[in-house]
């Protein structure tokens, strides 16, 4: 069974902010032709690279992102390059890119059919629309920046080398690119529209926490907390044996059976008295709760902990690396690595679908190699 | 409606929102915004955490009852379901599921993030559902997945302590320090829910081209660890360990958050190229580091990052953050202040775009929320009213869309088995709520 959008064409010139989205499109049966300059995409530049491959082939970025695309090389600073691109998108249900607003104004106009997916830092509208963006940046723009990090440490970005920003923008694009094209289909002309996707809303969107309406009601201005939240305890990480592990222990039940799993470890049964079901209470006496956490979860791995934890039914994980997800069973158990092969990086386990259908959609050939595509596409 | 071209492209469309928290919350606000109308069905016996976190200034009130308006007075509410239509329901009671199962018919998409063990419980499974509405698009966005053979199918996990075992608390921090961690907000509960919308839509596209329903099964844990790609597969390919980084990106140099003139007030600048280096040097005066021939290549910024953070700290501690930003942006560098929650009213994007939004509610007269990154200028999306009173919508959502008769309604009410809004005549206002029209631009038509 093929996915849903086949027959649909997207013209993909975004770099980072768009790349996951024309991956999931693809993913889902769109016909993804990604245009490049002579030189390559802007993410085969973008490492971790894989070292005995020649550039433009040996970004791990692209090998992931780029799945499921054609690569087209066109040289479209030129003039011969530029009609050749007018051309195919004359011929493109979609076109999803990320240059500076108003830089496509006059092909967009030329072809009201399409659907044009804009993905900028700050959007098309706005006093700082030409402003320039970065991961970073649209951190920063959020709120969220300035909360993520230790009290006496300058504010981190969050999980910085997954550029989570761009993700977020990225799924934002494709959702929006599907909703355009519904709309498409109901039009009487079957016209298209421009899509307006700010980074900076991408994350505002996900952090009510830190948003205006919370702080107008409240009056909290939300500080940097490190890595463990003050409304309760255990509530955080906690150090353990092998890294750390993350605790939400709130409801009575999950508490209750926290007191049993210290004191059956330490042998300590004050925590079983009533006092400390208060959620409040565990607040006000935080240090002496952290410290017997600490007391069990220094005794074991994160993995114990999380296995054990689970089965005494506490909302405890660990918090893994890359290379605890590399093997972790729930992932095997699911077969969500699924084999691939590839001309230049050989053969590999690749991340499969981020969700799962009962028709069977899910398809993605390998990234292309440079210009891999171009000559049956033009 | 032939020859309106800004139809919004899911009007028309029912939900069945069957959600805690954030991730089917998020997705069927986004589904709302563009047209469809949600049904969220919830119950005052097991309310949504969302309603339990109420509000500080109501804690103090005796006239607001904690089982009752209470529920009503958190911002979540609003932030998470404003434009819904609140149907109150006991699903453990025979009649309610029965109720609920009448109003389901009538729906062409069910989201739910309930675990997989409880709706099914429920008798809300898919097989079930599919029983009732055959044509049904069923997107299930639990912690990890709805197959009952799996390992961590039973696990207890929130968006908080998915974020670490999804790898994101430990790619978070400096590399000198343990892992600071995502602790404020909760990245996965939002991919699970983007990822289930785009879901609902592939679901739609696929019901018109063949007329058949969609099941999806849609892991939280999944849909986050796949932003890993790249890491993951480094890892498998070469044996080497992403860890985390602080603010630096590969390719980028210097790229950090330095301290600006205040309190812990800081600047975000990212210095993308070597042009932006040159402008950078420019701004701050051509210092003597700014020209220094080491400096001058991506590479060489790269290989003496350190110390050109404390070069440039030496510098932006002087200035406003946001002042310096401006002046770095003009001349091309990426940089922003980095903006606390008092600071978001006023950034300019901010209220030019109109990301906040006020409109009315029963509650409150009216109620504030942020907007909707998806911005179709076509067809604009819109949200109607601000966040429901829990049950507000039982009786007119049963009788219109359901097709009960009111007689019904009435005595499922009194069986226990539906509820309607509590303290109904209780209208109460936000501490805040006459300074509105100061903090957020355009909110005539609103009151």
């Amino acid at each position: 069974m093929s996915g849903p959008l086949q027959g649909t064409r997207v013209i993909d010139l975004a770099g980072l902010p768009a790349a996951y989205g024309t991956m999931l499109l693809a993913g889902l049966g769109a016909d993804v032709v990604k245009v490049e300059p002579p030189a390559g995409d802007s993410l085969r530049r973008l490492p971790p690279f894989l070292d005995a491959v020649e550039p433009p082939e040996n970004s791990l970025w692209f090998a992931y992102l780029g799945q499921g695309k054609r690569s087209v090389v066109i040289d479209y600073e030129q003039a011969e390059g530029r009609r050749r691109l007018e051309q195919l998108i004359s011929t493109a249900d979609v076109v999803v890119e990320s240059s500076a607003p108003g830089t496509w104004d006059g092909v967009r106009q030329g072809n009201p059919q399409v659907v044009w997916a804009s993905v900028t830092p700050f959007g098309q509208t706005g006093p700082r629309r030409s402003w320039q963006g970065s991961n970073l940046v649209a951190w920063a723009s959020s709120g969220v920046l300035y909360v993520t990090g230790f009290p006496h440490s300058p504010p981190v970005t969050p999980a910085g080398p997954v550029q989570l920003a761009c993700q977020l923008a990225a799924l934002n694009t494709a959702a929006s690119v599907m909703l355009a094209l519904r709309a498409r289909a109901a039009h009487p002309e079957g016209k298209g529209q421009l899509v307006d996707i700010s980074m900076q809303e991408c994350c505002l969107a996900i952090s009510p926490e830190t948003g205006a309406p919370l702080f107008l009601d409240d009056l909290v201005h939300r500080n940097r907390l490190g890595n463990r939240r003050d409304v309760s305890s255990p509530f955080g990480l906690y150090p353990c044996k092998d890294g750390h592990v993350s605790f939400l222990v709130l409801q009575p039940a999950h508490w209750l059976a926290m007191a049993t799993w210290i004191q059956d470890v330490t042998g300590n049964d004050i925590f079983l008295e009533e006092t400390f079901y208060d959620i409040a209470m565990r607040a006000q006496t935080k240090d002496l709760v952290d410290e017997w956490t600490e007391a069990v979860t220094k005794e074991f791995t994160k993995l114990e902990l999380f296995q054990e934890g689970q089965r005494r039914g506490i909302p405890v994980t660990p918090v893994n690396t890359v290379a605890d997800l590399a093997v972790d069973p729930h992932l095997e158990a699911v077969s969500f690595f699924e084999p691939t092969d590839h001309p230049k990086l050989g053969p590999f386990l690749r991340p499969g679908a981020p969700f799962r259908d009962n028709h069977g959609w899910w398809s993605l050939s390998r990234a292309p190699l440079l210009g891999e595509h171009t000559a049956e596409v033009l | 409606m032939p020859g309106d071209n800004t139809a919004r492209p899911l009007e028309g469309l029912r939900v069945f929102e069957l959600s805690i928290a954030i991730a089917a919350p998020s997705c069927g606000r986004y589904l709302l915004h563009h047209g469809a109308d949600v049904f969220k069905v919830e119950s005052p016996k097991n309310p949504d955490v969302a309603r339990l976190f109420g509000s500080a200034w109501a804690r103090d009130r005796e006239d607001i009852e904690l089982m009752g308006a209470w529920l009503d007075t958190g911002p979540y509410v609003s932030e998470m379901s404003a434009g819904k239509r609140s149907v109150g329901l006991d699903l453990k009671h025979p009649d309610g599921i029965a109720a609920a199962r009448r109003l389901l018919a009538q729906c062409d998409i069910l989201i739910t993030n309930y675990s997989a063990p409880a709706v099914k419980a429920l008798g809300l499974g898919y097989e079930d559902a599919r029983q009732i509405r055959p044509d049904l698009v069923y997107v299930a966005l639990p912690g990890f997945g709805t197959d009952a053979g799996k390992p961590y199918y039973e696990y207890l996990s929130w968006g908080p302590n998915q974020a670490p075992l999804v790898g994101l608390d430990e790619l978070t921090g400096y590399p000198d320090q343990e892992p600071s961690g995502v602790a404020t907000v909760a990245p996965p509960d939002y991919s699970a829910g983007l990822h289930g919308l785009i879901a609902v839509l592939a679901g739609l596209a696929h019901r018109d081209r063949t007329g058949e329903g969609t099941f999806v099964d849609g892991s939280q844990y999944e849909a986050t660890v796949a932003l890993l790609g790249p890491f993951l597969l480094d890892y498998q390919l070469t044996g080497r360990l992403q860890t985390r980084m602080g603010n630096r990106q590969p390719g980028s140099a210097p790229e950090g958050v330095y301290p600006a003139r205040g309190d812990d007030r800081w600047i975000a600048i990212s210095v993308t190229s070597d042009d932006a280096w040159g402008a950078l040097g420019r701004v701050a005066g051509n210092p003597p580091w700014a020209g220094e021939a080491r400096f001058a290549a991506a590479a060489g910024r790269a290989a003496h990052h350190d110390e050109l953070d404390d070069l440039l700290s030496g510098w932006t501690a002087e200035y406003s953050a946001d002042d310096l930003a401006a002046r770095l942006q003009e001349a091309g560098v990426p940089a922003y202040a980095v903006l606390d929650n008092e600071a978001l009213f006023a950034d300019p994007q901010v209220r030019d775009r109109r990301w906040y939004q006020v409109r009315p509610n029963t509650r409150f007269g009216r109620d504030l929320f942020g907007g909707n990154p998806q911005r179709l200028t076509g067809t604009p999306g819109h949200t109607a009213t601000a966040g429901p009173e829990l049950a507000e919508h039982t009786v007119s959502v049963l009788c219109e869309v359901a097709g009960m008769a009111p007689e019904e309604v009435e005595n499922l009410v009194k069986a226990g088995a539906a509820f309607t809004a509590m303290q109904p005549d209780l209208v109460l206002q936000r501490p805040y709520d006459r300074y509105l029209p100061v903090l957020v631009p355009n909110i005539e038509g609103a009151s």
